[in-house]
């Protein structure tokens, strides 16, 4: 099937956040057959069919998720839109709700539809501020032309939408730590079992589903599973959204077919890296993903192809870094992020973290030592799955692949007093450094 | 499978099959094997938080350890604690919890108590691969009593589940996130609740400290004896601490009939008494000072030649202490006994269920079953007509209350009444002005005996004071020794030989003896001999 951009088509064309330019293009069709023609359980079949995967970084089958929820609870259900979006280096949800608010609206519609549930909570990045206005003038459009409320598009069906503002906090994108933030406490993980499908939000059962995996609902509606499932790799099918940063002519979020070859994605559409520079290294599914030397770019993106390669498409994220880059710096940098947003529940992950940034930060500052290296690989196997949630894992994946695979850097800054970048700092503001040690 | 009515499960624990309750958790389960997997976190009256990791252990059930004190046994299981996985998801936890701690034992009151130190001892590294600085947490005071030393603190939360499922009052929380996350209180609401006392027991680490136990003691310095506090009728199982003779510190003894693990604030500092400068510890007669052995005989004299006798007792006494003076009473012919109470104090109940009571003494039912039912109502009034109409010529009377008032002003009126007035007092006061024989008698904490609790449960207290170091004659010992001087007795008994005798004269203790009722006491009742007059065989 050839592909279409199902998200970003009409993006920068005039009012096309608007309910009026959305039911232009035939917005809300889906939506509407969803409420009156399909039932719950066909709608589950057909995104199960569709080889949806979850688009917030975890890949996990979108209809099998649904599935989990037990259909004669006692209790409300609750759908959470994860739209706390903070992986470093993505940027791909934010545009969708601040560009085409009502595809987002159109899919909770239909999931909702799928799983019995009447209240949907969009649990929105703090620092969103922009994304939350226009997602509440949608919101405000759709309740107002009874596309929401009550009586959903004159189906009788119930689906109220309210969203909620984070605080600023990266656990918090985490599914269970959004359950217990929206919930009103300190946004922690909790212990699974229960999965938030039998015992999620204020105890209820609980889908959780990303923002863009969402959006792709109507398209799968509109044009079938099976047409679906034969854009990109059927195990992992559908369009994309790739956010590209860092070091290249011309860093956005593309919208491509699943499977697109990693070097496609950075010299066509991203421009090539910048300045006439060689690649060095990229990172791609945000800064939680293992790194990929130039040499491993090779690499269709989807799925199953970066798990193979021994990395993750996680949030698709992908952050590229010329030959400039001192690895030992960018890897402080990851770890400086991890540090400071390790909710500190678990032991591993809040003493790991800190410690991690700490040798780092020792190595890059110049005070490295050689078994430092082995040390970091220990630190991270101690994290590595031994904490509620993946977050001493998401810190620990950059830290051993960098290390393991840019060990030169790491050698080079141990034995030569420190990274290129932080020794030009540093001898610039003690005059010329002779005499300091 | 079942145990009695209970469905069981098999499972695998290190290789052996093994079987518990459906619906144990691996540690719980595991434990009753007599295999023990560490915790900090875990504490049996708090909800499950799976956060600090140390009871990890291998299972076949997941490429990853799981942590046993939430996961739960299940058909088929098979966990291992000492492979290699499991030792090294143990030693892992270890080394972190230890790069940020100060390791200040030597000046930390939570040494030698510290479930840290243990398991840093058993799971340690014996050296510490962390060159880097330590993370600097704040200390400062949470509340009247209590303060945090944050670096210490491991953040199990035990004590804020603890406050906001135990006590209900929600006032401690985590602040801040990932190695600078430590315990604190909102502003401006200090923890300050009757039961606040119990999170320093529970925190694993010092990072709770105690303002009344701060420095004090190493604990591995205090002798500790099993009791029951008496600062109510609830009676809640305790273990008290002595350094050199002297109590430092209460702390709360596990029983799930009575007390749970914990204890009220008003019980566990309620001892302050003990040490005040108006605490009576010799005996004197209306005009001069007695050495302790002459004040038994004076006593003695006094009983043996009086008339129109009654005695005024308390509900601090003992069941011993009571039956003895029962046995007094009894031997002197047209004696009357009544009974006063303390005021009424404050009950409290919290939503766990744990009760402060408001009687404020832990004897009023032990009383009752000795010296009948109205004991501390008719015969208490008829008492004090007796006096204030002048009946009566000689009055015993007690007061091992803590109040320096004595039983209050109208009875303290009324004593004065009677010609010859006997006083056992704990506390020194104005109200013992004029009396013609004043005794220092023990505070609940120094009695050795039993009381019984607002449930009718009988439950042995003991007494802080070593044997042979006792500052005056208990009354324990000193009613038995008038009793020999009036030839009503011929030897002197232990509290448990005391006990004996009122379990053959007093029917509703018959069926109890002290080696019976073990550490956590039974209820009064005539259960078991129902069973026995059945041809039971317990």
């Amino acid at each position: 099937m050839r592909f279409k951009k199902i998200c970003t088509a009409d993006i920068g064309k005039k009012n096309c956040h608007t309910l009026a330019f959305y039911k232009k293009q035939g917005g809300y069709k889906q939506a509407a057959k969803a409420l009156k023609k399909w039932a719950p359980d066909d709608l589950i079949e057909e995104v199960k069919a569709s080889n949806l995967r979850g688009r917030g970084g975890a890949g996990f089958p979108t209809g099998v998720k649904w599935a989990f929820v037990p259909k004669n609870s006692k209790k409300p259900k609750y759908l959470v839109v994860n739209a706390d979006e903070s992986e470093p280096g993505t940027f791909k949800d934010r545009l969708i709700m601040e560009k085409n608010p009502h595809i987002l609206l159109e899919g909770i519609i239909i999931c909702c539809k799928a799983v019995a549930i009447e209240h949907a909570y969009i649990y929105i990045r703090g620092e969103f501020v922009f994304a939350t206005e226009r997602l509440q003038q949608a919101i405000d459009e759709a309740y107002k032309a009874g596309i929401l409320g009550d009586n959903c598009l004159r189906s009788g069906i119930k689906i109220d939408v309210t969203i909620h503002r984070g605080a600023g906090a990266y656990i918090c994108g985490e599914e269970t730590g959004m359950l217990t933030s929206l919930e009103g406490y300190r946004g922690e993980p909790k212990l699974k079992p229960p999965f938030p499908a039998v015992e999620g939000v204020f105890g209820c059962p609980t889908v959780v589903n990303n923002v863009e995996t969402l959006a792709n609902l109507p398209y799968i509606l509109e044009v079938g599973a099976k047409a679906y499932r034969s854009i990109g790799p059927e195990k992992s099918p559908g369009p994309k959204l790739f956010c590209v940063s860092g070091h290249v002519e011309k860093p956005g979020t593309f919208e491509l077919p699943m499977g697109i070859p990693l070097r496609t994605l950075i010299d066509k559409h991203a421009g090539g890296v910048w300045k006439g520079r060689k690649l060095k290294a990229v990172i791609p599914g945000g800064t939680s993903a293992h790194v990929l030397t130039a040499a491993e770019c090779d690499v269709a993106m989807d799925i199953d192809s970066l798990a193979a390669a021994g990395t993750m498409l996680g949030s698709a994220g992908i952050i590229v870094m010329d030959d400039s880059t001192c690895m030992v710096d960018a890897l402080l940098n990851v770890m400086r992020f991890y540090h400071h947003e390790s909710c500190g529940q678990c032991t591993p992950c809040r003493e790991g973290t800190g410690w991690l940034e700490k040798i780092v930060q020792r190595i890059a500052h110049g005070e490295g030592r050689m078994e430092d290296l082995e040390l970091i690989h220990d630190v991270c196997d101690r994290m590595l799955g031994k904490t509620i949630c993946a977050l001493a894992d998401a810190a620990a994946f950059p830290a051993q692949s960098i290390v393991t695979k840019f060990s030169d850097d790491f050698v080079a800054a141990i034995e030569n007093g420190g990274s290129p970048a932080w020794k030009k700092r540093h001898l610039s503001t003690v005059g010329g450094g002779a005499s300091h040690g | 499978m079942a145990r009695g009515d209970t469905p069981m499960t098999r499972w695998l624990l290190n290789g052996q099959e093994v079987e518990n309750p459906t619906g144990m958790t691996i540690m719980e389960a595991a434990r009753e094997h007599g295999v023990d997997i560490p915790d900090f976190c875990y504490h049996p009256g708090l909800s499950i938080a799976g956060n600090c990791r140390i009871c990890m252990v291998e299972s076949n059930r997941s490429p990853k350890p799981i942590i046993a004190c939430s996961e739960r046994i299940a058909d088929g299981l098979e966990i291992k604690t000492d492979s290699d996985v499991a030792v090294e998801a143990r030693n892992s936890v270890m080394e972190f919890q230890l790069i940020n701690h100060p390791l200040d034992c030597p000046v930390c009151d939570k040494s030698g108590e510290c479930i840290l130190q243990d398991h840093s001892y058993t799971h340690g590294p014996d050296r510490s691969r962390f060159v880097e600085d330590k993370n600097i947490r704040h200390t400062k005071e949470l509340g009247p009593t209590i303060s945090i030393w944050g670096n210490r603190c491991i953040v199990c939360t035990r004590c804020v589940r603890f406050c906001d499922e135990i006590s209900g009052t929600g006032e401690l929380c985590v602040v801040e996130r990932g190695d600078r996350a430590v315990v604190d209180v909102f502003p401006g609401i200090p923890i300050d609740n009757a039961m606040a006392g119990n999170t320093v027991d529970i925190c694993p680490v010092g990072a709770l400290i105690s303002e009344d136990f701060k420095f004090e003691a190493r604990v591995w310095n205090m002798d500790r004896r099993d009791s029951v506090c008496g600062g109510c009728a609830r009676g809640c199982n305790i273990e008290v601490e002595t350094l050199d003779g002297y109590v430092k510190r209460l702390l709360p003894r596990e029983n799930l009939e009575v007390n749970d693990w914990w204890m009220c604030d008003h019980g566990r500092y309620g001892w302050r008494h003990l040490y005040s400068e108006n605490r009576l510890t010799t005996a004197r007669t209306a005009n001069q000072e007695l050495e302790d052995d002459s004040a038994t005989s004076t006593l003695a004299d006094f009983v043996s030649r009086a008339k129109k006798v009654a005695f005024l007792i308390d509900p601090f006494l003992t069941c011993e202490e009571l039956s003895l003076i029962h046995g007094l009473s009894s031997s002197i012919p047209d004696s009357i006994v009544g009974g006063w109470l303390p005021p009424k104090g404050t009950a409290e109940q919290f939503p766990s269920g744990f009760t402060i009571s408001s009687a404020k003494h832990p004897n009023r039912r032990g009383a009752e079953k000795i010296f009948g039912s109205k004991v501390f109502g008719k015969d208490g009034k008829d008492l004090l007509k007796a006096l204030d109409s002048r009946k009566v010529s000689t009055l015993i009377a007690f007061c091992g209350g803590p109040a320096e008032e004595g039983p209050g002003s109208s009875w303290s009126e009324a004593i004065r009444k009677a010609r010859k007035r006997i006083v056992f007092s704990v506390m020194d006061g104005d109200w013992l002005k004029g009396a013609s024989l004043v005794v220092p008698a023990t505070a609940p904490l120094e009695k050795e005996g039993t009381w019984i609790n607002e449930d009718g449960r009988l439950q042995r207290a003991r007494s802080c004071w070593k044997p042979g170091d006792e500052p005056f004659c208990p009354e324990l010992v000193r009613l038995q020794q008038v009793q020999m001087a009036c030839e009503i007795r011929t030897r002197c008994l232990s509290a448990a030989g005391v006990f004996r005798e009122l379990a053959e004269n007093i029917k509703a203790f018959s069926q109890h003896s002290h080696s019976d009722l073990g550490d956590g006491g039974l209820p009064l009742s005539r259960r078991r001999a129902r069973v026995d007059s059945k041809g039971g065989t317990r």
